[in-house]
């Protein structure tokens, strides 16, 4: 079966973009060996073909173009940009780095070197950083929960042969998903398609095991991640919900828009705007291919920080509670459709969403049509939702913070038993 | 089609291609509002910005951040709008708004569906006139803006890199504060001073509107001499012309920060935009930094595995301002280590200056940028705002362009000659504290 085909034509600029999905991603890392995929990724990126990976950047560089790896809890997917005029030539060497990646012996033990190196600017960043911790405690046991990235021990255990066969396994026609967009018309995105994946070996599509615990562990739960020096807690809140695609989708946007997808949002208007207590403050269900996290964000002013998780906590659960108002629900809704062309304005846009649809294993067109489903719902389905999908009783807490000051505030916000963690342990 | 009266009122100044099919035109008003449109129909879309001539070099010293705080007030009441009224209007429609505010400009951006471009424009005049600026909205908006300084560079190591290396450069230039301004002064900014800021530079003689995307362009006119036409221009004030001293010795500043390895940022003294030097130092931090081929990504991050990131960004100020080198130190390496290669790097970067082939290859990534950059109608807007505003002629984008295409190896060679100067640069070191690790592997 030839790989699913996304074509999105447009002569706005000579730029062509396209993208490779190869279904798979950070969640189907091997317990115990997190990071596998983003290394096997960066890897076969590093040399390819008749190229090292200095010739190979020397080329690309050359044409303008690039060639990235992005990667997701579901995915690894190679991105291509180049100019029109050099396209054949790129997805040429984008062919190569599919089919024939060196996976250089000296790349392989430099790439174990670099990666705790990404660890430290991790450790660095306030922000990524409370992702990160937040992705490993929201809920224990859940593949989405696997660092992409790995852990020095994981990182010590990831051998070269793990990510050839990891590549030789995965990276067949019938496991892919490619798209193109821009200044290229279908019959010459169909041959360059062909090209991308002609010398692919035969194999299945990968269906990973990816455990979803399926109850999650009741009582609220809070870390404080210890780091001096700080002014603010960066603070994650939320625990697990439902995948992107779930019946319930159309009324979780409604209600994610309501609580904290929009500037007129209630967290935004109750943290920011009427007590200054953060730059920002918002929350989005996770979209992912299989039951990801409600998440909230904000940062608060370390003098702020106890009383703002308190607050969201009590915004929270009167949300989840009550549901939100009829006004509001007409209001979101009424955003949500009026903002769909903007999601959809450029050809990269509407490739690039085809291909997360197609990854997720939704209908074609999903996203694109979710406007005609928000368009049918009742209020009383957005309650219901929430009733359903919202458990500020199972929220996990996370705040990047200095603990000398932040733990006795934090350890009275109604947040759950507080473990305090040292900001580099992990 | 009939022409309304308003139409009289516009005077068309010029015009240029922003993009394949898409061609600007700047008209002025009589009352001296620019307004730069675009039409682009592929999509149901518009993206409204309206550009002031005031950023951070407008401020003085003791009150920064006043330009900025406006970003935030600009979303506030006015004398039609209640609080949080002009927000929800926009949402409403599925509609986004924003602000950015830099050095040189402050602009305000919609990005509305097509057939609610009216509702944009009327809530833009609205504010550009009838903001209200009492004590209490004024001390909310104070406060996030502290937090937002909080999370940007008290608690962000490279915010607070950008913010000393741009305090040590410049003694004289406004370039030399902040322009979310220093905590201090966000704090002790005055309510008259504040009113006074909005009276002096809020005015259509000192903005530009840019309106890309799908629409009529005579109606627009029509549309904006109705809402903006009987707004009286401002006198604005005389803007002094601040030459920065030339720096004559290195400048290096070193303070100890909650992070696991050393960082450095490194600024040139560099050319404004409009400068023909800007075209070929641009092409210069392109090869240094800008792609995975560049010289000091190679060396440092690649054959020395010294550094994590290499960053190079040539800032596009209208006056003079700095080639910054950003990096990030492994683990082993300290930043005077990191320095020596640097230099090492930039010396054999003078004594074999790029040939033709090196020279092409930033030249066609420098292409791909530009496209990039236009490729939706808030990237063309904000490309054609930021020419007209910063450079006063959209038209700089097509003109620095085309200097981009003629850059050749001599022109580098000369750039990296002139500019790559050791007494003319400033170093800033963010070092790990002595308990958090840093060279202990």
């Amino acid at each position: 079966m030839p790989p699913l085909i996304v074509v999105e034509p447009s002569t706005d600029t000579p730029l062509v973009w396209f993208d490779v999905a190869i279904r798979g991603g950070a969640s189907a890392d091997p317990l115990g060996v997190e990071g596998l995929h983003r290394h096997a990724a960066l890897l076969a990126r590093r040399g390819a073909g008749t190229r090292d990976r200095a010739q190979l950047d020397e080329t690309l560089d050359s044409l303008g173009a690039a060639i990235d790896i992005a990667l997701s809890r579901d995915a690894v997917t190679l991105s291509g940009l180049a100019l029109a005029r050099h396209l054949d030539a790129v997805v040429e060497l984008a062919a190569d780095i599919l089919a024939a990646p060196r996976f250089d012996d000296g790349e392989h033990a430099r790439l174990l070197r670099e990666t705790p190196q990404v660890l430290d600017e991790i450790r660095d960043d306030d922000s990524a950083l409370a992702t990160r911790w937040f992705d490993w405690l929201c809920c224990p046991g859940h593949a989405y929960g696997r660092t992409s990235l790995g852990t020095e021990a994981s990182l010590a255990r990831i051998e070269r042969a793990q990510a050839i066969e990891l590549w030789r396994r995965e990276v067949v026609a019938d496991n892919l998903v490619v798209g193109l967009a821009g200044d290229v018309d279908e019959a010459q995105a169909a041959r360059l398609v062909d090209r991308l994946v002609e010398r692919l070996p035969r194999g299945a599509r990968v269906v990973p095991d990816t455990p979803v615990p399926a109850e999650p562990r009741p009582g609220r739960r809070a870390i404080l991640v210890d780091k001096p020096d700080r002014t603010q807690a960066q603070l994650r809140i939320g625990h697990l919900s439902v995948r992107y695609g779930d019946p319930d989708t159309p009324a979780l946007a409604i209600a994610e828009a309501i609580f904290g997808g929009m500037f007129s949002s209630r967290l935004m208007q109750e943290i920011r705007v009427k007590r200054g207590w953060s730059y920002g403050a918002g929350c989005a269900l996770r979209r992912s291919r299989l039951p990801h996290w409600f998440e909230i964000w904000t940062a608060a002013g370390l003098d702020v920080a106890g009383p703002a998780v308190a607050l969201t906590l009590e915004l929270y659960a009167d949300y989840a509670a009550r549901g939100p108002t009829d006004d509001e629900v007409d209001f979101a809704r009424s955003y949500l459709i009026g903002a769909m062309p903007f999601h959809v304005a450029t050809a990269r846009q509407r490739m690039q969403l085809a291909v997360r649809d197609a990854v997720f294993d939704l209908p074609a067109g999903y996203t694109a049509r979710l406007p005609e489903a928000l368009g049918q719902l009742a209020v009383g389905d957005v309650r219901a939702a929430c009733a359903r999908h919202l458990h500020p009783d199972r929220a996990v807490t996370v705040a990047v913070t200095t603990a000398a000051q932040a733990e006795g505030p934090l350890a009275g916000a109604g947040a759950g038993d507080l473990t305090i963690v040292d900001h580099d342990e992990y | 089609m009939a022409l309304s009266p308003a139409a009289s009122r516009w005077q068309l100044e010029a015009e240029a291609a922003a993009g394949r099919g898409v061609l600007a035109r700047r008209y002025r008003l009589d009352n001296g509002l620019g307004l730069i449109a675009a039409i682009d129909r592929r999509a149901p879309i518009v993206s409204l910005q309206t550009w002031f001539r005031v950023g951070s070099r407008n401020e003085r010293p003791g009150a920064t951040g006043m330009a900025h705080l406006f970003e935030h007030l600009m979303f506030g009441q006015t004398e039609s709008l209640p609080p949080g009224e002009l927000d929800r209007l926009v949402e409403r429609t599925g509609g986004e708004t924003n602000a950015a505010t830099w050095v040189d400009w402050t602009y305000y951006k919609m990005s509305l569906p097509a057939r609610d471009l009216e509702l944009g424009v009327r809530l833009e005049a609205e504010r550009m006139q009838h903001l209200v600026l009492e004590p209490a909205p004024v001390e909310a908006e104070r406060d996030v803006v502290t937090n937002e300084r909080r999370e940007r560079v008290e608690d962000d190591v490279d915010g607070w890199l950008d913010e000393q290396l741009m305090a040590h450069a410049f003694t004289e230039h406004p370039y030399r504060w902040p322009t979310i301004g220093w905590m201090e002064d966000i704090r002790a900014l005055a309510l008259p001073d504040i009113r006074a800021f909005y009276r002096t530079w809020y005015a259509p003689n000192n903005a530009t509107i840019v309106c890309v995307g799908d629409f009529d362009d005579a109606q627009l006119r029509e549309l904006i001499a109705r809402h903006y036409g009987h707004i009286a221009p401002a006198q604005l004030p005389e803007v002094p012309r601040v030459v920065e001293p030339e720096q004559t010795r290195e400048r290096v500043v070193r303070a100890p920060k909650p992070i696991a390895t050393h960082r450095l940022l490194v600024g040139y003294k560099a050319p404004g935009q409009d400068d023909p030097d800007w075209a070929p130092l641009e092409i210069v931090s392109t090869l240094l930094a800008g792609c995975p081929s560049a010289r000091l990504y190679r060396r440092l991050v690649i054959e020395k595995e010294a550094a994590s990131s290499v960053d190079a960004q040539l800032t596009p100020f209208r006056d003079p301002s700095l080639l910054r080198l950003a990096v990030t130190a492994v683990r082993g390496f300290d930043a005077d280590a990191i320095l020596a290669l640097l230099d090492a790097e930039l010396a054999a970067l003078v004594e074999q200056p790029p040939g033709a082939a090196e020279v092409d290859k930033a030249k066609a990534l420098v292409e791909t940028d530009f496209w990039s950059a236009l490729v939706d109608v808030d990237g063309k807007a904000e490309a054609l705002g930021h020419y007209e505003t910063a450079l006063g002629d959209f038209r700089r984008l097509g003109v620095i362009a085309e200097r981009l295409t003629r850059v050749t190896a001599d022109d580098v060679a000369r750039a990296v000659r002139g500019y790559l100067i050791a007494a003319r640069r400033t170093i800033v070191i963010a070092e790990p504290e002595p308990d958090q690790g840093g060279d202990d592997e």
